[in-house]
């Protein structure tokens, strides 16, 4: 880092006064654009597009790039490289993106040694943001959004409950948490299944859960088809016409209720983001996204989350000027508070992780098309994880 | 009466498979070519469906469609670039199979986008009806329904017609189809065709139990292959048989020991291919 | 056409053979901030290679060889984290693991010819995907294997961060496997294996004994693509549970038939150039890759047999006849 820090002193040398020229800050994005998670890199891309065309590239005179990386199918030593080649070569002044969890965790020695702040967009997994210094998180984690549903089953009169979820580590911890604090809450659990990833076909497990008589079904898949095929297995054998509610995350969000039919109406779900709220932040997101990608363009939890991670880089550049440290940076990051279009947000200064509300919701249809229409709200939702694990490392 | 409910949701199930893989396994038989596309030409119908339904064409008329639009594919590659194909080595099958997967992933992409397709299955037909001792959804039985008149046809096809007789014998052996004066590049043009068809009417149809976005083509190949492979290439008893065992073992399996469900689809896989390696049912060539 | 140099002025001189390990070092010294994507083609390298061996070679036709990239990468892995952080004990332990798995599946498997053999390659793959998945605890499932943290090589290099040390470690790892490669497939057993390619019958019949040939080719094959994925899992330090995925398999197929099969250095081409796409191509449009590598691929099965390595052989060979007309016999 030495070498970086000479070539740094003798730039300011050479331009003098460096503070008044116009100079390039450049933001890393490494992210699936092809393969199974695709969708995840074309969410990010069009909401950070839409940021930059509603606010302009610069900042106080200073441009802001944005340099994308495909990372394709999940691959861990890609992200890697990546990260090495944008921090080296490309000579980032940030890092950001990330939608599974290995993705993140590859690059954490990296961005230490070289202080590189970095903004998860997506990669959920509780312990990401111990693993180094210069994580910090606009997503959320899953005990974060899914402890709410959990509590508010208890609360509102469900008495037994059954999940569904995929059997890998994401599916692990939505589980874990729902079951946890719906059982604190006094309820009862009726079966607990883990469906392998490869299944395609949910007919058995629905079958398996109608036969329990539990009143409430939690389900957790990963995002797209296989969400979605759950979905309908549950709409279209009869579950909801035997009294079963439907409790989900974001399987339901609204960019996925196309996939469904009306049946559908009534879900129960609870993130960090609904689609529809009227908060004025939220208007102009979606008029900006409606201008940057067409007409039909609804956003998810990762166009919130790239338009949040571009607006911390935005409020940075503004704060610091084009140069900072990455301990200046994720300190200021941290400490900032600000309204999002998903409501308040701020971070726990500890953990790196974002404090924000997290909405309960039901599937309704308004105007004719399928919406999220929250009525609960928790305020300040911390992750449970972290508090519940204060040493793990 | 619950063993009959798991037993029509495997056949529903193992019917969608049969629809989509046996074209694969009369190609697969019959010109020996490893044909890694043919999820992609399914991936294909399913999308044309899902066009035509949105437009406003009723979901049967868009099936049928999108079987001639996967066929009329199907007829246009195999000219193009399987024809030279088959007399190449099965890794040089593989690879130009993969890369053609590739290029409908990134196309279909470019033109829909890569989030998943809206549902396309229509309310009367989405709905549950009374079997007697329980509801049960209408669309599994019209699966069932669907798949078991298409099994007729191609039964009808393979064993009734010259052209099945054709057909068994150049599966059989090709080189004493060929001296005996049956036009096999004729036939693999026309089961080639048919067989993408068949896999892009299936999709249509199946959309509701498999749903349709760029990566189909890649995510549901694995069953198809086993479907073939299980059965036995070229034997188009053996890959009903077979689809209707993975079906039907499979829902079970998972109704039984639900976590389990992946473990044992392909250990079941890798013992029975153990045990017959040319498959359940193999066509009298490879017996 | 066999890729056996038919005769003596047709196997390329030493230059050509030092060639690409000069490009490496060139590499090396030139390319500061894209070590990472040198040790990533330097891997991938080594895995076509180990798929040169089993498929090029002995005619094994796989779509499951992920399979002992990922089961090497995640011993390596293991290794690390509960025995000894030594990088050439941890090396040498994920080669023998892989080479053990490639003995056991290799003799149920390979008496099985074609699309059955493809199959079971594939479920092989499927099934250790799904057990890893499946042992959280011990392999971290879907998370993936994170801590692993190895020792300077020798007990004198330690890892740096940006991959110089790493790029150099599999530079001379792959070295060693070529060299073993380049004497095992000019030995008799080697070219045994060439006759059970073309004919397993006739050799059969002359008293090879064939499977037990196959299967040891393959358990070579087995052990070079479990280094591969140990090398990954070292200079990476994480291991994801995609290393099991089919598509990891069916790209490292890509990447040989890119670069030609039974040339050894068809898999330095095909990896370098397959990885070198889909890092430009990603680039400028990240959306897209898949397009040119799909069209590249039909491409090549369709018009160039042998893949680019043909190509540059063809051109090599022009070249020296037309720029030499007098050595023409």
């Amino acid at each position: 880092m030495k070498k970086t820090a000479l070539i740094l002193a003798a730039a300011a040398a050479v331009f003098g006064a460096a503070q008044a020229r116009a100079e390039v800050v450049k933001f890393g994005i490494i992210a699936p654009f092809s393969g199974p998670f695709a969708v995840w890199g074309k969410q990010f891309k069009d909401s950070i597009d839409a940021y930059q065309k509603l606010n302009g590239k610069m900042v106080n005179g200073h441009e802001i790039q944005v340099i994308w990386r495909d990372e394709g199918a999940g691959d861990a030593s890609k992200s890697r490289q990546f990260a090495e080649e944008l921090i080296l070569r490309e000579k980032v002044q940030m890092l950001g993106g990330f939608t599974l969890t290995p993705d993140a965790l590859a690059v954490a020695e990296v961005i230490t040694e070289s202080k590189m702040p970095t903004i998860i967009l997506n990669a959920a997994t509780a312990i990401i943001t111990r693993k180094s210094p210069y994580f910090l998180r606009v997503s959320m984690t899953l005990p974060q959004i899914i402890k709410p549903l959990g509590e508010w089953a208890a609360k509102n009169g469900i008495k037994t409950a059954y999940t569904l979820a995929s059997d890998y580590a994401p599916g692990h911890d939505a589980e874990d948490a729902f079951v946890k604090n719906f059982e604190k809450g006094g309820g009862k659990m009726l079966g607990k299944d883990r469906i392998p990833l490869s299944v395609t076909d949910f007919a058995p497990y629905m079958e398996r859960v109608l036969q329990s008589k539990a009143e409430a079904l939690f389900v957790f898949a990963p995002a797209g088809a296989p969400s979605i095929a759950m979905v309908r297995e549950f709409d279209r054998r009869g579950l909801k016409a035997a009294g079963i509610k439907l409790l989900a995350g974001g399987e339901v969000q609204q960019i996925f209720l196309p996939s469904f039919g009306d049946s559908v109406i009534g879900t129960i779900s609870s993130v960090h983001y609904t689609e529809s709220n009227q908060r004025p932040e939220n208007i102009a997101f979606r008029k900006a996204l409606v201008d940057q990608a067409g007409p039909d363009t609804v956003p998810d939890m990762a166009s919130i989350a790239g338009w949040d991670g571009m607006n911390l880089v935005y409020e940075t550049v503004r704060a610091l000027g084009p140069r900072f440290t990455g301990d200046q940076a994720i300190a200021f990051m941290k400490s900032k508070t600000y309204e999002s279009p998903r409501g308040p947000i701020k971070f726990d200064p500890v953990e790196r992780d974002i404090i924000q509300n997290v909405y309960i919701r039901r599937v309704e249809k308004k105007d004719g098309i399928l919406i999220n229409q929250d009525f609960t709200t928790v305020e300040g939702a911390r992750d449970p994880w972290k508090d519940d694990n204060p040493n793990a490392k | 009466m619950r063993a009959v409910t798991i037993l029509l949701d495997g056949v529903a199930y193992g019917m969608i498979l049969f629809i989509i893989s046996v074209g694969l396994t009369v190609t697969m038989g019959l010109m020996r070519v490893v044909n890694l596309a043919h999820g992609a030409f399914a991936m294909l119908g399913g999308y044309v469906a899902t066009a035509l339904t949105l437009k406003g064409v009723p979901f049967l008329v868009s099936c049928l469609l999108a079987g001639a639009a996967a066929g009329a594919a199907g007829a246009l590659a195999e000219v193009t670039v399987f024809r030279p194909l088959y007399r190449k080595a099965e890794l040089q099958h593989v690879l130009l199979t993969i890369g053609l997967c590739f290029i409908a992933i990134a196309a279909l992409t470019l033109f829909a986008g890569s989030t998943p397709l809206p549902a396309i299955v229509p309310d009367w037909l989405d709905r549950m009806v009374d079997i007697g001792y329980r509801s049960y959804p209408l669309y599994r039985l019209f699966l069932i329904g669907v798949g078991a008149v298409m099994a007729l046809g191609v039964w009808l096809i393979m064993e009734r017609t010259l052209f099945g007789a054709k057909l068994r014998a150049a599966v059989d052996d090709a080189q004493m189809a060929r001296a005996v004066g049956i036009n096999v590049s004729r036939l693999f043009f026309l089961t080639f065709t048919g067989g993408c068809a068949l896999a892009g009417f299936g999709a249509a149809v199946g959309a509701g139990i498999m749903p349709l976005e760029p990566f189909y083509a890649l995510r549901y190949l694995v069953y198809f292959l086993i479907v073939v492979a299980v059965g036995g290439m070229g034997s188009f008893r053996g890959s009903l048989a077979a689809a209707l065992l993975i079906g039907v073992v499979g829902t079970a399996g998972r109704y039984i020991v639900p976590q389990f469900g992946g473990f044992l689809l392909y250990l079941l896989v890798f013992g029975l291919l153990l045990w017959r390696p040319n498959g359940l049912l193999p066509p009298k060539s490879a017996a | 056409m066999s890729a056996i140099p038919q005769s003596k002025s047709d196997e390329p001189s030493a230059l050509w053979h030092a060639l690409p390990w000069l490009l490496a070092l060139a590499f090396f010294f030139l390319a500061d901030g894209y070590h990472s994507l040198g040790v990533n083609i330097l891997i991938m390298i080594l895995f076509t290679l180990s798929l040169d061996l089993a498929l090029g070679y002995a005619g094994i036709i796989t779509l499951g060889h992920a399979a002992f990239f990922g089961f090497g990468a995640y011993a390596a892995g293991l290794f690390n984290l509960h025995v000894s952080a030594d990088p050439l004990l941890g090396l040498a332990a994920a080669t023998l693991a892989a080479a053990a798995l490639g003995l056991v599946t290799g003799a149920l498997i390979l008496h099985t010819r074609g699309e059955t053999l493809l199959m079971l390659t594939l479920a092989i793959a499927a099934i250790l995907h799904e057990a890893a998945n499946h042992m959280r605890d011990l392999t971290g499932g879907d998370d993936g294997l994170a801590g692993i943290r190895p020792g300077a090589v020798f007990g004198l290099f330690r890892f740096d961060l940006w991959g110089k040390t790493s790029f150099l470690y599999c530079l001379g790892v792959l070295f060693v496997w070529f060299l073993i490669s380049w004497r095992v497939v000019r030995s008799p057993f080697g070219r045994s294996l060439d006759g059970v390619r073309q004919n397993a019958k006739r050799m059969r019949a002359i008293g090879t004994p064939v499977w037990l040939r196959l299967v040891a080719m393959y358990a070579l094959s087995a052990a070079m693509a479990g280094t591969a994925g140990a090398l990954s899992a070292q200079t990476t330090r994480l291991v994801g549970l995609s290393v099991f995925e089919l598509l990891t398999s069916g790209i490292v197929a890509v990447m040989l038939v890119l670069g030609g099969e039974r040339r050894l250095y068809g898999a330095f081409v095909g990896a370098t150039i397959y990885v070198l796409v889909q890092d430009v191509a990603g680039a400028i449009n990240p959306f897209y890759w898949m397009f040119v590598i799909g069209i590249l691929l039909v491409a090549i099965v369709l018009f160039f047999d042998g893949g680019l390595m043909g190509v540059i052989e063809t051109a090599r060979r022009k070249l020296r006849r037309g720029g030499a007309p007098g050595a023409a016999p």
